[in-house]
């Protein structure tokens, strides 16, 4: 829980530095608790598999690592995509998952049509892959798997993916409930709106 | 506080079928003149503690708003085609709970301006449109609009801008701090020798009428707010429409019918509780503020041999000339950090292109405005959109979200007969009624507008020093959440549903008023103008009432 207790500590710096500096906010006891309630499930990770078989998995999570990819920050992989795609097309996507198993199966047929050789997608080189990938990417599978993959990596990390919050780390997006202008660059030095900037001069 | 409740044999004098934008101010404005109300609502009453920053919830699993499951809808592009199955994200999207879709909405409040009310004679008729006038002008809706401004909140700056229409009184409240995108909207549109303002939002930028000011968390759009800055109705009007102990919110409530009686009134309502036992409301008037898609899809399914063709539909026009907007965009990466993903959605907009222009081309106008766009889920899912959509360049392009923002176009619609809403002929919802089928093509001038407003945002982004602008493509729209003119207002019963004080114009006791009122789509932000409608259709239901004119 020690990254709920810091988010806490933060949250709380920032509700008393908006205290200190303008009008309190009324509803700060609701940004308390759904601060915690959103911090809670960051931590603890199920590597149970209810949609997929484990081949299926690393062949889905094989794609998924390509549509994002691992280089000098993490990508799909580390962020779990898979597991919460599996869980998605067992729960709350259960409508998807129909469609998705066949476009699976067409996806893994094609793949073997073109690689008799290879026992799955997942055990090519990432180059292969790649050159793989190239001819599917307009594909139904691949598009669901596109979709899931980006829900999995952004979304809360409790539905299974954006483990450790990766995915925000990656795109610079703050997990935080309390700001304060300025907010960025650009904003900072701002003198104030003038109503006719031409007539005023 | 022990709630009023009423009995379903309890003739109550009003009963209000939607709790949104426009039910929720009616409930309010009825009870307070010493009506009493019954206000249904198909969705929960969520309490403020639950809601959460969660946005796979919010935006695809319908967890505020109706889900492509337990109500599914058909879309179509052609009258003439089988309409499809939604199986991901529903065509019409709109809240379902208490509140309704003010938990969900931006919450841009711009007022309509004079033209958006008499544009028909303006500009002349478009053929193979239903363009018209509307039966009241913008200064008959003034007050109205002030009220809106005073009594849900808003926040803004009075005479910021050069093309605003004529108002009695400045905002009640400052506007909200300017973000990144709105000093480069001013930098760059200034630059072009145009003026952007101060955008009005029901957002507090400072403690108001009992609520808290803006923490900026930034996840207003398709979220509800957990601290009450943004005024959803939920907890602005029906807690005070509550107050008056005249009125009962009736949640997980589902009215499936509007009965009539031999006489061709208005009897009551027919509706599944939360225990789906199908009950009856008896109500001295029945006001249907369900949204631009329900309120047809209502009436639609009041049908009886006396009204074979579903209820106030003696002009045909009940479901038909379904208006969406267009909502264009130019996003713009620039060099230093912007951090969208705080505050509010707006914070500067401009209406230079508001109104219709000749020298363009087409019909059409709107406005633009600099804002975050999607948060993270949907950011990274509109970037594969618009670009490399996998592999490292796309990855790339996924860490530009706090350096990217987007200058918006909000234009017309036009009312076209054939955009519409019916009854799905074979889908059922979970209740075993009939699925909304939506029909909708946008205008080819709806489409020429929206490019020719999104182009101008590319004008202001590199104006303002962007070092890559993209113009998202333009194309037919098949999805919405601004849900308007089914069920338009006029003075002449063969061309509209509803007379001017919102009035069916076929059974005396029924009113209607919500965005199936419109007769014009207006420029974009619909929910202050519904708003406004609300109050005055309101103080006159209310007047009816006492009058015996029900």
């Amino acid at each position: 829980m020690e990254s709920a207790n810091l988010s806490r500590r933060s949250l709380l710096q920032a509700i008393a530095a908006i205290i200190a500096s303008a009008a309190t906010p009324l509803g700060w006891a609701e940004v308390a608790q759904a601060m915690d309630a959103h911090t809670a499930p960051l931590t603890g990770a199920d590597e149970k598999l209810a949609f997929f078989s484990s081949s299926d998995a690393s062949d889905v999570e094989a794609v998924a690592a390509q549509i994002v990819p691992t280089d000098d920050s993490p990508g799909a992989r580390e962020a779990g995509a898979v597991y919460f795609i599996d869980r998605a097309l067992s729960s709350f996507f259960s409508q998807l998952g129909g469609d998705y198993r066949s476009q699976l199966s067409a996806f893994q047929a094609a793949f073997r049509k073109q690689h008799p050789e290879a026992a799955s997608f997942a055990s090519l080189s990432s180059r292969q892959q790649v050159e793989f990938l190239e001819t599917v990417d307009q594909t139904p599978f691949f598009n669901t798997t596109r979709l899931l993959t980006l829900l999995g990596m952004f979304s809360l990390p409790s539905y299974g993916g954006n483990r450790g919050g990766v995915g925000w780390k990656l795109i610079g997006f703050e997990d935080a409930h309390v700001f304060q202008a300025p907010f960025g660059y650009y904003d900072r030095d701002y003198p104030g709106f003038v109503i006719d900037p031409v007539k005023s001069k | 506080m022990s709630m009023q409740t009423y009995r379903d044999s309890d003739s109550v004098d009003v009963v209000i079928i939607g709790s949104g934008a426009a039910g929720g101010v009616i409930a309010r404005e009825a009870a307070q003149a010493g009506l009493t109300v019954v206000l249904m609502e198909q969705g929960p009453r969520f309490s403020v503690r639950s809601f959460r920053h969660d946005e796979l919830k919010d935006w695809y699993l319908g967890g505020i708003t109706n889900d492509v499951v337990k109500n599914p809808q058909t879309f179509r592009d052609a009258p003439d085609k089988k309409a499809e199955l939604q199986t991901f994200k529903p065509a019409l999207w709109y809240g379902r709970g208490v509140g309704g879709s003010s938990l969900h909405y931006t919450a841009n409040f711009w007022r309509f301006h004079e033209i958006d009310f008499n544009e028909r004679s303006v500009l002349g008729p478009i053929p193979g449109t239903g363009f018209a006038d509307w039966p009241i002008t913008y200064a008959d809706l003034e007050p109205y609009y002030t009220k809106v401004e005073w009594e849900i909140g808003v926040s803004g700056l009075a005479g910021a801008s050069p093309f605003d229409p004529p108002r009695t009184k400045p905002y009640p409240m400052p506007p909200l701090p300017v973000k990144s995108s709105g000093v480069l909207m001013e930098r760059g549109a200034r630059k072009l020798g145009w003026h952007p303002f101060p955008a009005p939002l029901a957002i507090n930028s400072e403690n108001y009428r009992g609520r808290g000011s803006c923490v900026h968390c930034g996840f207003c759009h398709g979220l509800p707010c957990e601290v009450r800055a943004k005024a959803s109705t939920l907890t602005t009007v029906i807690p005070e429409a509550e107050a008056t102990g005249r009125c009962e919110v009736r949640s997980e409530s589902y009215v499936f019918r509007i009965e009539t009686n031999a006489q061709g009134r208005a009897t009551g309502v027919t509706y599944f509780d939360r225990d789906r036992h199908e009950r009856f409301q008896r109500a001295r008037a029945v006001v249907v503020c369900a949204n631009g898609a329900e309120t047809p899809r209502l009436l639609l399914m009041s049908a009886s041999t006396q009204f074979p063709h579903g209820l106030a539909n003696s002009s045909g026009l009940v479901g038909k000339y379904l208006m969406f907007n267009y909502s264009s965009r130019a996003v713009g990466v620039f060099e230093h950090e912007l951090n969208e993903y705080k505050s509010v959605q707006v914070s500067r907009i401009l209406h230079d292109f508001y109104d219709s222009d000749p020298k363009r081309g087409h019909y059409g106008g709107g406005g633009l405005d600099a804002r975050m766009g999607p948060q993270p889920t949907t950011w990274a899912i509109r970037t594969a959109s618009e670009g490399p959509s996998w592999g490292s360049e796309f990855k790339a392009r996924l860490k530009e979200f706090p350096r990217s923002m987007q200058v918006a176009g909000h234009g017309t619609s036009l009312a076209v007969e054939s955009n519409n809403i019916t009854l799905d002929p074979d889908l059922k919802d979970a209740w075993g009624l009939p699925a909304i089928r939506t029909t909708y093509k946008d205008h080819p001038d709806d489409l020429a507008n929206a490019r020719f407003l999104r182009d101008r945002g590319a004008d202001i982004l590199e104006a303002a020093g962007a070092l890559r602008v993209t113009k998202a493509d333009v194309t037919e729209q098949t999805s919405s959440v601004h849900l308007l003119g089914t069920c338009r207002m006029g003075n002449d019963p063969a061309t509209s549903v509803i007379d001017k004080y919102h009035r069916s114009h076929d059974v005396r006791n029924l009113f209607i008023c919500d965005g199936s009122s419109f007769v014009t789509s207006g420029r974009g932000q619909p929910t202050m103008t519904i708003q406004a409608l609300a109050f005055r259709a309101g103080e006159h239901i209310a007047r009816f009432a006492k009058r015996g004119e029900i």
